[in-house]
């Protein structure tokens, strides 16, 4: 009963990135993160944070999705600039408590730090909140494609994981109903040593796997009921076109790319 | 075009028995003749392990006969090069309802028999949005499995083998695992899709309740088709029903045991307002 | 009263913009002795409240209590609570997780902390009561048996705790007409020759408005109706609004009623109407 939200889920909407195409939407991911982790520039790294909210104003996504994407690293964040303040040192003084110095070196780098995190963080979840998992799936799957000239099924594992994701939700609930009906029978799932929890876990994991190889069986068979062949050629329901907007977004992420090698940002 | 044969699903002389470890052989049918007809409704009651399953396994190809046949609209189920044809004349709904959605959200998952047809994309998106309004799930189209409710998820199932565009539903059991209220849905659904369609359904099911609706009724126990007729007569022959552990709707068994007790009650009461209706002549007279 | 709830209320993730309140101001007492049946169409909470009762769930607000006492407490505490009160999941067999019908039955009394011989005991007993020879099903593997056999392992595996409530979410779901009956003259049983009250939560109620002395009927999280059984099969456009149908014996009294007929509408069983059917004889006119 419960509405679960998961951490990058799908949410529909009709903006501009929500119409890229999913491939391209990786690839310039890939390109940004890149960009990223490779500029130098104070100002530069400033330049891509305000370019970044941008987007995530065109998705027109409420930031109430994004602030709860950022909240399980904020501790990471601040503790990292906490670290960074008050322990690299350099430059300019800033504060002097008794023998105990912040320097402009340590807010500089930790700025720099927490905003490509930011950054990072933001652009991924735009990516997974305006595209949907299968299709996200799909895009992979194509980038791994020259792998099947080796011998790799990546249609199948394509497959695989989006059927995977497909049940994420439904084992969750499962595993939680689970270990409730444990816990009626007295279960103790947190007391005691690691070695202890472990073994403890057992009336978890054994019943999970025995439903998990029934529900495998059971989906097996419905898929082939449906048509399903291993190997066989499918058609899909959303193709992923890539339209003039989707070259206009790679050739401008290229672009910044070349300037800041170009200019050593 | 043609005559279309009468029977779309013909089962000859069909047996299967299931091969364990070792050398044991565990037989599950044996001299199966049935005939589904087309745009017929049937019923298909028995026992646990009666071979109810496996019989409808055999009509949609998932397993080769062991001895006799299973023609489908004239092709055989053995034919396997013809297997995605067979699959697309005759779908599957199974028990479970969770375990036979595939996909993330529901229009992929009613698509996902139309990609293994190969259907062009365009087509795909167009039979989807076309079932979907049919089935009442335009509203549900871009939901998750997990969100939906027994019911939906069953009726979901039913638009992903419509859109195939079946002669024939195969249903296992398809309200075993839902509550009253998704039960109707489903087989209100399924109903319609009969009456204004003319599609074929093959219904398996423990409750007699269930197959009062059916054209035709067939008893199958221990792998043997032990009977077939009209629900009037199979439903109410209560002699045969509890022989295989099976018991009749509350009217009918309320009915028998009145007839023992000397009331005028007609012998194919089946449903509740006729078992009234033959009572209510015992008004008093005052 | 043996279990009581006051004006209990559940909020599933209050505070975001996703909370729903599951349960609204429940009230209801539960006499010791008694066979209660609970009542309502899906999502409307049933299995939220029996959550609650074992302590499974914290309240919102509002307070369920046990033999007068708030549950609720340490862990320790919830334990005990546990051996008093049974809960039986939705296709319990579905928690399998052992090599023998023993060790299954026995992992509820040996979370209590019993010792050995006390397990022996136990495992006996609760085999002994759901009707299954414990000489001939101790050393079986719990995957091995018919459906009917793993669901009475499943009970056997609670009422090891020999608890003196025991609630159970849909008992009979996947099981046929012989398995059904089987299983609530099980319950009968329990509930007649040892005391045991019994709180049954379920969907389909044919066989269990037999047993059933009162009957609480959950819609939307809200309680709407609480009384004996009579009282609420009485009211069938009530029932009717609220998403549930009569059982169908007793519809099959009221249309007769409806007809016309002088018969009693309180009717839950075939044997029951058959007698009280046969009551008109002598007064109508057309016998065979």
């Amino acid at each position: 009963m419960s509405p679960s939200i998961t951490l990058g889920q799908y949410l529909p909407g009709n903006s501009l990135v929500h119409h890229l195409s999913p491939r391209i939407k990786i690839a310039v991911l890939i390109i940004l993160l890149i960009l990223l982790f490779s500029l130098q520039n104070f100002i530069a790294l400033a330049v891509m944070f305000a370019l970044v909210l941008m987007l995530l104003a065109a998705s027109r996504i409420p930031l109430r999705y994004f602030i709860k994407g950022l909240r399980p690293i904020l501790l990471i964040i601040l503790f990292a600039l906490v670290i960074y303040i008050f322990f690299t040192k350099g430059g300019v003084v800033l504060l002097r408590i008794g023998s105990f110095t912040i320097e402009s070196e340590g807010l500089r780098q930790g700025l720099f730090v927490i905003t490509r995190l930011l950054v990072l963080i933001i652009l991924s979840l735009l990516v997974t909140l305006t595209t949907t998992p299968l299709s996200l799936t799909h895009g992979m799957g194509y980038y791994l494609k020259p792998l099947s000239k080796v011998g790799l099924p990546t249609e199948e594992i394509a497959m695989v994981m989006a059927i995977a994701l497909r049940f994420i939700p439904t084992l969750m609930e499962e595993s939680q109903r689970l270990m409730r009906a444990q816990v009626s029978r007295g279960a103790d799932f947190e007391t005691g040593s690691i070695f202890r929890r472990a073994k403890n876990l057992v009336p978890l994991i054994v019943p999970l796997f025995i439903s998990a190889f029934r529900r495998a069986d059971d989906l097996a068979l419905a898929m082939e009921a449906r048509g399903y062949r291993l190997g066989a050629k499918r058609t899909r329901l959303h193709e992923d076109v890539i339209a003039t907007r989707d070259w206009a977004a790679l050739l401008f992420v290229l672009a910044l790319l070349a300037v800041s090698f170009y200019f050593k940002l | 075009m043609g005559n279309l044969p009468e029977s779309l699903i013909k089962a000859r002389e069909l047996g299967y028995h299931y091969v364990g470890d070792g050398e044991n052989i565990y037989p599950a049918l044996k001299g199966i003749n049935l005939d589904v007809r087309r745009g017929e409704y049937l019923a298909v009651i028995g026992p646990n392990g009666s071979g109810k399953t496996t019989l409808l396994k055999l009509f949609n190809a998932l397993l080769d006969p062991s001895e006799g046949e299973v023609l489908v609209e004239g092709i055989s189920t053995v034919e396997h090069d013809k297997i995605p044809m067979i699959r697309q004349i005759c779908g599957m709904i199974f028990q479970n309802p969770d375990n036979q959605l595939v996909a993330t959200t529901v229009e992929e998952d009613i698509a996902f028999g139309l990609e293994n047809l190969n259907i062009p994309s365009a087509e795909i998106r167009q039979r989807v949005v076309e079932v979907a309004r049919r089935l009442r799930l335009d509203k549900l189209l871009l939901h998750p499995p997990h969100q939906l409710s027994g019911g939906e998820k069953q009726r979901v199932a039913i638009a992903g083998i419509l859109a195939m565009r079946p002669r024939c539903i195969l249903m296992d059991e398809p309200t075993a695992m839902l509550d009253p209220a998704g039960s109707k849905e489903v087989l209100q659904t399924v109903s319609d899709l009969h009456k204004n369609e003319g599609i074929a359904i093959v219904h398996i099911t423990h409750f007699p309740e269930e197959a009062v609706f059916a054209d035709r009724v067939a008893v199958v126990n221990n792998g043997c088709l032990v009977k077939e007729g009209s629900p009037e007569v199979i439903l109410t022959d209560l002699k045969l029903l509890h022989e295989f552990g099976l018991i009749g709707t509350p009217a009918v068994e309320l009915a028998a045991l009145l007839r023992n007790d000397g009331f005028k009650i007609p012998n194919e009461t089946l449903h509740n307002r006729e078992l009234v209706r033959a009572l209510c002549s015992f008004r008093p007279i005052n | 009263m043996f279990i009581q709830t006051d004006k209990l209320t559940h909020i599933y993730m209050q505070g975001t913009p996703f909370a729903a309140e599951a349960l609204s101001d429940i009230s209801f007492s539960l006499a010791k002795g008694r066979v209660a049946l609970l009542l309502g169409p899906s999502g409307s909470g049933k299995s939220t409240l029996i959550q609650h009762l074992n302590g499974l769930l914290k309240p919102t607000s509002g307070q369920v209590y046990f033999n007068g006492n708030p549950v609720g407490g340490s862990k320790a505490e919830l334990l005990k609570l546990r051996r008093r009160i049974g809960l039986v999941f939705q296709m319990p067999e579905e928690q399998f997780f052992s090599e023998s019908v023993y060790d299954e039955v026995a992992f509820a009394p040996r979370n209590l902390g019993l010792a050995d011989r006390e397990l022996d005991h136990r495992v006996e007993r609760a085999l002994a009561r759901v009707g299954l020879e414990p000489a001939l099903f101790t050393k079986r593997h719990p995957f091995h048996l018919s459906s009917g056999q793993k669901r009475l392992v499943a009970l056997a595996a609670v009422l090891s705790l020999e608890p003196e409530v025991l609630i159970l979410d849909e008992p009979t779901a996947g099981l046929d007409p012989a398995g059904r009956r089987r299983l609530y003259t099980l319950l009968d049983d329990l509930n007649k020759k040892e005391g045991l009250t019994l709180l049954i939560a379920t969907h389909h109620f044919d066989e269990a408005v037999a047993l059933a002395e009162q009957v609480l009927v959950l819609y939307k999280g809200k309680l709407a109706m609480d009384g004996s059984r009579n009282k609420i099969f009485s009211n069938r456009e009530e029932l009717v609004k609220l998403g549930l149908a009569l059982p169908p014996i007793t519809e099959i009294m009221h249309d007769l009623a409806d007809s016309g007929l002088p018969v009693n509408r309180d009717i839950y069983t075939l044997e029951e109407a058959r007698t009280e059917i046969n009551n008109l004889k002598g007064s109508g006119k057309n016998e065979s």
